[in-house]
């Protein structure tokens, strides 16, 4: 205890202080001269809505939707080069193909049956089937022959769709001057961003610091984004009524897309601004 | 002698008092405003001070107003001569699963004084393990891959050789 009050003990101890003070002093005037004081956080973007939702009164989305019983294929060991597609009819709500079988032309709607093949579905140009577990992809016949083009075999009933980071199934059709999106087109680019932009070049467009919209640099011929109309050096201003003034606007609309019903854009071409409409089916 | 006792016991308590005294906080707030300016935002529930670590709690990474990745905890810390840097469960957003990988589950990156010239970088993941080695001289990243697991998305940017999977950068 005498030894902690010694003069040279105490002098000592307040050196130590001093000494710790003047390093506290630097970092103080380090802290005030050079860093920042203010955290600097993501603004949390408001949550605004589409200041109009499209409402559709084409009686295309009927009330119920069609159940499609599942109906009990008869084992027949017939083969899908026996089919030939003769004619397709797409309307919003249903499909309806032609084939020929044994020289007996057939009318077959979705879920019906012939040679064993189930019908799942219709493009513009081809018809799909299903039989087990394999499912059959038949191009509308030309000078009077089809050609079965593709035969995969269906992983069992997984939650994802069998065609996940493949080319996509669906497509954009022109029906009456509408353009109607597949559905299973936008789910397919909502799981596969890259092949986005194999198809179409997007580039912020900046006024200032903000963000003004986007632009189209290139869209690949025959691609689906060839088909919705948008052309280069077009710039997208918002999508279904709402502003594109954010990546995170444009982020969450990307993130969403499977569950749209319709959608719109507003984009400006030659200084002109449009509005593309789409049907989603 | 006494006067090299009395030396060195200053240049300790100076050691250490400059790295307790570190204005953590803002140090931080300074690297964030650095990397405001490539786009990239840092939004955290908290944060907090040690005597020689500064721990950041919930962060959510924002790139160009997006958000990429929410991270549980990173913890820095450092007393010169030994600095680690940990990431613990890094989850990134489910829309871009198919081009990075899920989750980080741990990541550690180390400098020690024995090799200062070089960041140890041990992780493990949704991708499986990987350690490597990022060069300050050199400005190169290598970083192999010890176990693979859901890496398919991270192929394209991996080189192969006999020992496996590996990835080299320069910077």
């Amino acid at each position: 205890m005498k030894n902690l009050f010694k003069p040279e003990m105490i002098k000592s101890l307040l050196s130590l202080l001093v000494l710790l003070l003047m390093v506290k002093l630097l970092w103080f005037v380090i802290q005030v001269l050079w860093l920042s004081a203010v955290d600097i956080d993501q603004e949390k973007d408001q949550e605004s809505k589409a200041l109009y939702y499209r409402v559709k009164l084409t009686p295309n989305q009927a009330a119920a939707p069609k159940v499609i019983k599942p109906k009990v294929v008869a084992k027949v060991q017939g083969s899908i080069k026996e089919l030939t597609l003769l004619g397709i009819y797409n309307d919003d709500d249903v499909s309806v193909v032609t084939v020929m079988y044994k020289k007996n032309t057939k009318v077959l709607g979705i879920g019906d049956e012939v040679n064993g093949f189930v019908l799942d579905g219709a493009g513009q140009n081809f018809a799909m089937f299903s039989k087990n577990t394999k499912h059959y992809k038949i191009l509308l016949a030309k000078n009077g022959k089809s050609v079965a083009t593709s035969e995969r075999e269906e992983p069992k009933r997984e939650p994802k769709p069998y065609n996940k980071n493949k080319a996509p199934l669906g497509e954009v059709t022109e029906t009456g001057g509408v353009r109607i999106i597949d559905r299973s087109l936008l789910e397919h680019y909502a799981e596969n961003m890259d092949d986005i932009y194999k198809n179409v070049g997007i580039s912020e467009v900046k006024n200032g610091k903000d963000l003004d919209g986007f632009k189209i640099n290139f869209v690949r011929k025959d691609s689906p984004f060839a088909k919705l109309g948008i052309r280069r050096n077009d710039m997208i201003k918002s999508i279904n009524g709402q502003e594109i003034k954010s990546y995170n606007a444009a982020f969450a609309i990307y993130k969403n897309i499977k569950n749209v019903e319709n959608l719109s854009l507003i984009i400006t071409r030659n200084k002109e601004e449009m509005e593309l409409e789409y049907e989603i089916n | 002698m006494q006067m090299v006792k009395k030396s060195l016991f200053i240049a300790v308590i100076l050691w250490f008092s400059i790295l307790a005294f570190i204005p953590k906080a803002e140090l931080y707030y300074s690297i964030e405003k650095k990397l405001q300016a490539q786009d990239v935002k840092l939004n955290e529930k908290s944060i907090e001070e040690g005597l020689f670590s500064l721990t950041l709690k919930d962060v959510t990474v924002h790139v160009k107003g997006i958000a990429i990745a929410n991270i549980e905890e990173i913890k820095f810390f450092s007393v010169l001569f030994y600095s680690t840097l940990e990431i613990h469960n890094l989850q990134t957003d489910e829309s871009l699963h198919t081009q990075v990988p899920a989750l980080m589950k741990d990541a550690n990156f180390v400098h020690t004084i024995t090799s200062p010239l070089s960041i140890s970088i041990d992780a493990n993941g949704s991708f499986g393990l990987i350690n490597g080695e990022i060069g300050i001289k050199d400005k190169k990243i290598h970083i192999d891959f010890i176990e693979t697991k859901d890496m398919n998305m991270l192929k394209p940017m991996l080189t192969k050789n006999k020992k496996g999977w590996f990835y080299e950068k320069s910077f």
